[in-house]
């Protein structure tokens, strides 16, 4: 039990770090908190009904949000730094809420966690956008950063995304 | 010029000197003329046939603002529908996508089959005492449908031309996106769709013809790891063609001399695949269109546009006249094996659409030039499409004898001029006929 307690501490203690990272913009420190071999994967969602019930992702294989690994999420960091990555320039306001941290399963070395997330994030004069969803995480531990996030896949609640575009990180 | 004040649209499109006036941006009354003249009037692409395997199977789309469905149905032929029920208007499918024989309206129950017939209507005898004419009420069906190897398009206008006259020379060039190999392309299953809060032309003038943007919009992507293609060798990127193929279509082509550059501007984790595929694309499409033109951005009018070579298709739906919604799908050959698919797959997410690492630094150029043509002051000048205005190749056979259309460098606005010469000449031109329209 106390055990249990303590790496559900130390999960949502990281995760706070992490979207401070993100919210300050602090996108290298960001980038350090992911595995060499990082899968980062958030499908696209859609309306289904009747039979097609439960089939309202697409899979592995389909077109996605994003499909990337360590090496496309630092080109993606390493292309805000440029200064001329416009939609981001000037960078939009974010606040990453992270909560309902679950952990599921411990094996192998690695640690699997679902989190629910909510992002604002204010823009240029006044456009505003939402971002709630839910993330499925596998962490592997680290001296270092305390985890490293291994695989994370993003389900976004949007069918048609308000926002215009997915130029931030989950 | 006051806005809501446009009785005859050329008048705003002055090609003499290659501007246009900023209120088709931003006046309501001509987005209303819009959905009228050009979204029911022209053919508009609804998605490819693979979004389609089964019997039964159906996807929603947009034609203009309004809403459709597109199935297959009995014997495998495909049709689109209004997604609207004729009792109170409610959508009669509420899901994106899926596998049915019937739609049942979730408001009263009309329940519709899958090729727009009225089949069911609660109570009939009871309440309407079989006066309700059933064959009158199906669900209203396009006016015409038709596939160019199988990209499906359709119109609401039955006097519109068929679809081969519609595309006229594009479907042509069209062949080096859906002809390249035996079995054409299939669409990966997925789509993105995002909001832009922008006029619906932003994003098909862009694709149709500015080849000008790239550098400076694209240069943070390009640098950071995401190269594009063709891949550009040598200098700012300003050899190759805008090809304006009619009827306000058009493209952006590389040029390769031969063989040897066409592999040139393949990226390297393409190259063996390119490599493989050139004998049968040079086989099947011919010099011209099988190894010279290296074709990179397109937009078919009105809203489709694509990105040949990072297997890109996407549709810009108008939401009223300051926004956009951007559907976008990735097309790989049929041909093509499992890895190949992956790597267009990724290459294509990573650098166009919703996260697209391209695709976001656009919007804002796009919102923002919307914004200004709010203005009044603003409006009071002209949107400048001067570029290259007198240098148009003469006589374009003289690049190659199979070439079609007119031609112009690789920087140069020929094709934008074109596009609001043919949304001018819709705008004036007769009105839709809509079969069986009574209001």
């Amino acid at each position: 039990m106390n055990r249990n307690i303590d790496i559900w501490f130390s999960i949502t203690q990281f995760y706070s770090r992490e979207a401070r990272y993100l919210d300050d913009l602090e996108f290298d420190k960001w980038i350090g908190l992911m595995a060499p071999d990082l899968r980062y994967w958030m499908p696209i969602v859609s309306n289904r009904i009747g039979r097609g019930i439960g089939s309202e992702l697409t899979e592995r294989g389909h077109l996605a949000h994003f499909e990337d690994d360590f090496e496309s999420m630092s080109n993606r960091v390493k292309r805000l730094a440029t200064g001329r990555a416009w939609a981001e320039t000037p960078p939009g306001r974010t606040n990453h809420m992270v909560s309902n941290v679950e952990v599921d399963r411990q094996e192998d070395g690695l640690t699997r966690v679902t989190s629910k997330f909510l992002i604002y994030r204010s823009h240029m004069e006044t456009d505003q956008e939402v971002f709630s969803g839910t993330r499925k995480d596998v962490l592997r531990a680290d001296e270092d950063t305390d985890w490293k996030i291994v695989d994370r896949t993003i389900i976004l609640d949007h069918a048609v995304l308000t926002q215009k575009s997915l130029g931030i990180f989950f | 010029m006051e806005q809501g004040a446009h009785p005859h649209f050329d008048h705003l499109i002055d090609l003499t000197k290659g501007e246009i006036n900023r209120s088709i941006f931003s006046d309501p009354a001509i987005y209303q003329q819009e959905l009228k003249q050009i979204f029911a009037r022209c053919w508009l692409f609804l998605g490819h046939e693979t979004q389609l395997p089964e019997e039964n199977d159906f996807f929603t789309a947009y034609m203009g603002e309004d809403p459709v469905i597109v199935t297959r149905h009995s014997g495998g032929q495909i049709g689109a529908f209004l997604n609207m029920c004729r009792h109170r208007g409610n959508r009669v499918c509420r899901a994106d996508s899926g596998n049915q024989r019937m739609f049942t309206c979730p408001f009263h129950g009309w329940t519709f089959a899958n090729n727009g017939n009225l089949k069911t209507v609660p109570g009939y005898k009871q309440v309407y005492h079989e006066k309700l004419d059933m064959e009158s009420h199906g669900l209203v069906p396009v006016a015409q449908i038709d596939s160019y190897k199988g990209m499906i398009f359709a119109t609401f206008d039955a006097s519109a031309p068929s679809l081969e006259d519609y595309l006229g020379d594009m479907a042509w060039y069209l062949d080096m996106a859906v002809d390249r190999r035996e079995g054409g392309i299939v669409f990966l299953p997925g789509t993105h769709k995002w909001r832009i809060k922008c006029n619906w032309k932003f994003p098909v003038d862009n694709f149709i013809g500015d080849s000008y943007h790239g550098p400076v919009s694209h240069g943070s992507a390009w640098e950071s790891g995401f190269e594009g293609m063709p891949r550009r060798k040598k200098g700012y990127g300003y050899e190759g063609f805008q090809i304006n193929a009619g009827n306000g279509h058009g493209f952006g082509a590389r040029w390769a001399e031969n063989e040897e550059q066409v592999y040139e501007m393949a990226l390297p984790e393409f190259l063996a695949y390119e490599q493989d595929r050139f004998p049968e694309t040079h086989a099947r499409l011919g010099d011209l269109r099988g190894m010279h033109l290296s074709p990179m951005h397109a937009s078919i009018f009105p809203n489709f546009s694509m990105l040949w070579q990072s297997g890109n298709m996407r549709v810009w739906h108008p939401r009223g006249v300051n926004e956009t919604e951007g559907w976008s799908w990735c097309f790989v050959d049929n041909k093509a094996d499992q890895d190949h698919r992956d790597m267009v797959r990724i290459h294509d997410l990573q650098r166009h659409g919703t996260s697209g690492t391209w695709e976001q630094d656009d919007v804002d150029n796009w919102v923002q030039s919307t914004l200004s043509s709010r203005g009044y002051v603003g409006r009071q000048f002209t949107q400048n499409l001067s570029m290259g205005m007198d240098h148009e190749i003469e006589d374009p056979t003289s690049i190659h004898p199979d070439m079609r259309g007119r031609v112009a460098g690789f920087q140069n606005e020929i094709n934008q001029r074109q596009l609001y010469a043919r949304w001018a000449h819709l705008m004036d031109g007769d009105a839709p006929v809509v079969p069986g329209a009574t209001a």
